[in-house]
């Protein structure tokens, strides 16, 4: 038998679930699997679990994980690390409040030089890794410790935190996109990605390829997942502005590394740096590039935590916003080795770590317990990881 | 196959490299490397491990750029300093750990680095167009009579034999002209083997040339045209295939058999200078 047949199933339904079964990337299926056993053990725990007021802040309870996390995937899918996103958010934060409540700058302003120093900082790490080519752990870790201290610096004389004065802050941190706007603005995006989906799926079959029976069922799943989650806020105050946030930037990064050619690039980097490098692809400003968007996401992530918390403070920013946002994304599928995963890994991440925190406060657990709980669940994550990509590497090369 | 084919009808020789020098620091190289690639034709650059040809193909490629010595394309003389500048002539290269990512998938291999993108929005990024590489790399792939499963399946889940395929259909889907592999036998089982040279032979077949390098006396005979033997950095032989034996072949790499009409000044003593 020639080596380089391959015999196709024959239906699309059994074609797509041999390919599903076969594939050792699974997409967001088996973190969607756990995060359905975690609602069950918590709702039979306790009734209170899976009820639309605490399903809704759960919802707003994600966002800075979820953001963090976004920013930490970037960076991972390159097969790097940033452990400064924890400190280079709240420092983000601190100079935000600073700048509105002491030096009375409009809202805007602040927002706009709180972003640009974390994205300053991801351009400053960025350069030392991709010019200088010291590993992004070692930057980052001094990173995180120079932006530790200038947070703590800055905030320390005004008594290590400060409240937000602002309107626009605090509404956006605690109001929500009303249910008839809600459902309004998830049916538009339904529809946007429905109607992209099966433009795609018509020019495949124009061109001659197979049909597109994955992506019909990825729609399917979309849409129970979209309409189930706003029909869920709506029973209590509707989609929290804070989520509308953060889903907008989840599906811009999708659009980004999905669709683009940078994007495309970044997966390279990500798979095989010098594959990439003899391609013609400029590694180096991949790189580059991916810190700053990190930064981006990482100072956007410090002005949604002080809106949610109506507060910019040093200690909210002690180790575990970061290491939770690591979990997140690793939770979320993408592999710590580089080149695979999935921004949307991101939200259900962030779901699977916030819902265990959620639970674990409603039950009254200590947060040793929680700890334990949460760690256990990352080595779960990355053991899978690892022994996926043994896998992985067997079948590549046998 | 007859060696007395008329100059003129059959054109220029694609590629000819006439007296290729290169130095590595005091370390010599290439001392002499001469031979030509005819349009259409197989030409087996074979020697000894050291006698120069990854040295060779680096210089033909790009990423070793030669000291002295002329490279003729099609007749003209060329510089070739940088891989982007091969690329540019059509000179493309299959190396032997091929070079593929293979977190991607097979139609993101062929294209990378050179995806085909819609025109840039004033504030959207350059965004893929997969649909039409698909199609168009659908295309290349079936004139190749190269059989894969679907082109969104990851490169990982493939085997050496495709693996090979993938980059073979890769260096030959932009207008390239010359194909240099090397070894994309050695790693292969023999059906495999049996594939990856029937794509050798289909390339020559559409009027690629094509440089390969192995050490595979069976897999020369099997598929080259043309045949050069580098021994210590110089050519000692180039001839046509029909007019050798295996042993004449495996003389001249090791060096220990003279050939009759084996390119004079070149003894089995090979004198480094």
């Amino acid at each position: 038998m020639s080596t380089t047949t391959q015999i196709a199933p024959q239906s699309p339904f059994k074609r797509w679930l041999s390919g599903v079964t076969n594939s050792s990337d699974l997409g967001m299926l088996p973190v969607i699997a756990a995060l359905i056993l975690i609602w069950i053990v918590f709702e039979v725990l306790n009734a209170n679990f899976l009820t639309p007021r605490n399903l809704s802040n759960l919802a707003a309870q994600i966002v800075v994980t979820g953001t963090l996390a976004l920013a930490e995937i970037y960076i991972i899918l390159l097969g790097m690390i940033d452990l400064s996103i924890g400190w280079n958010s709240v420092l983000a934060a601190s100079i935000f409040s600073l700048s509105t409540v002491f030096f009375h700058l409009p809202v805007a302003a602040g927002l706009v030089l709180g972003v640009a120093c974390a994205t300053g900082i991801g351009f400053l790490q960025g350069m030392l890794v991709s010019r200088v080519g010291v590993p992004s752990f070692v930057v980052t870790l001094g990173g995180a410790m120079v932006a530790e201290g200038v947070t703590l610096g800055i905030l320390t004389p005004h008594g290590g935190s400060v409240p937000l004065a602002d309107d626009l802050t605090t509404a956006i941190g605690t109001l929500n996109l009303d249910p008839v706007w809600s459902w309004v603005a998830s049916i538009l995006l339904f529809g946007a990605y429905a109607g992209l989906t099966l433009n795609s799926i018509r020019k495949r079959k124009a061109g001659g390829s197979e049909g597109g029976y994955a992506a019909v069922m990825r729609l399917v799943g979309v849409g129970v997942l979209l309409f189930g989650a706003v029909f869920m806020l709506n029973a209590y105050r509707g989609v929290p502005f804070l989520l509308l946030i953060f889903l907008i930037a989840l599906f811009a990064s999708a659009f980004v590394t999905k669709s683009t050619r940078f994007g495309r690039h970044l997966y390279a980097v990500g798979g095989n740096a010098e594959a990439a490098r003899r391609a013609g692809i400029s590694v180096k400003g991949i790189q580059l590039a991916v810190f700053v968007i990190a930064g981006f996401l990482v100072g956007l992530a410090g002005y949604l935590d002080a809106a949610r918390l109506g507060v910019a403070s040093a200690s909210v920013g002690n180790g575990d916003i970061m290491l939770n946002a690591v979990a997140a994304a690793v939770i979320g599928g993408t592999s710590l080795f580089g080149g695979r995963g999935s921004v949307y890994g991101a939200l259900f991440g962030a779901l699977v770590i916030e819902s265990v925190s959620n639970g674990m406060n409603l039950l009254g657990a200590a947060s040793s317990v929680r700890f334990i709980v949460e760690g256990g669940i990352l080595l779960a994550a990355i053991t899978i990881d690892t022994v996926l990509r043994m896998k992985r590497m067997r079948s590549g090369r046998a | 196959m007859s060696a007395v084919i008329n100059p003129v009808a059959t054109g220029m020789p694609l590629l000819t490299v006439r007296g290729l020098q290169k130095r590595y620091g005091a370390v010599v190289a290439l001392r002499d490397v001469s031979f030509s690639v005819a349009r259409g034709e197989v030409t087996a650059l074979l020697g000894d491990n050291g006698a120069g040809k990854s040295t060779t193909i680096k210089a033909i490629a790009g990423v070793a750029p030669i000291d002295e010595g002329e490279i003729l394309l099609e007749g003209k003389p060329v510089s070739i300093r940088h891989p982007s500048e091969a690329n540019a002539l059509g000179i493309q290269t299959v190396y032997q750990d091929l070079a593929l990512c293979d977190n991607l998938g097979i139609c993101a291999n062929l294209y990378l680095g050179r995806e085909l993108v819609s025109k840039p929005t004033p504030f959207g990024p350059h965004v893929l167009r997969d649909v039409d590489m698909e199609a168009e790399a659908r295309k290349v792939l079936k004139t190749l009579r190269i059989n894969l499963p679907s082109l969104d399946t990851p490169v990982a889940s493939l085997s050496g034999g495709q693996r090979q395929a993938v980059a073979i259909a890769r260096a030959v889907l932009w207008d390239s002209k010359l194909v240099i592999m090397d070894e994309p036998t050695a790693a292969l089982g023999v059906a495999q083997t049996a594939e990856v040279l029937r794509l050798v032979r289909d390339l020559a077949g559409q009027g690629y040339g094509v440089i390969l390098i192995t050490h595979n006396m069976q897999n020369v005979f099997q598929v080259a045209d043309n045949i050069a033997v580098l021994r210590l950095g110089a050519t000692v032989m180039e001839r046509r295939r029909a007019d050798l034996t295996p042993e004449q072949v495996v003389g001249a790499i090791t060096g220990t058999l003279a050939i009759p009409g084996a390119i004079p000044g070149t003894t089995a003593a090979g004198a480094v200078a």
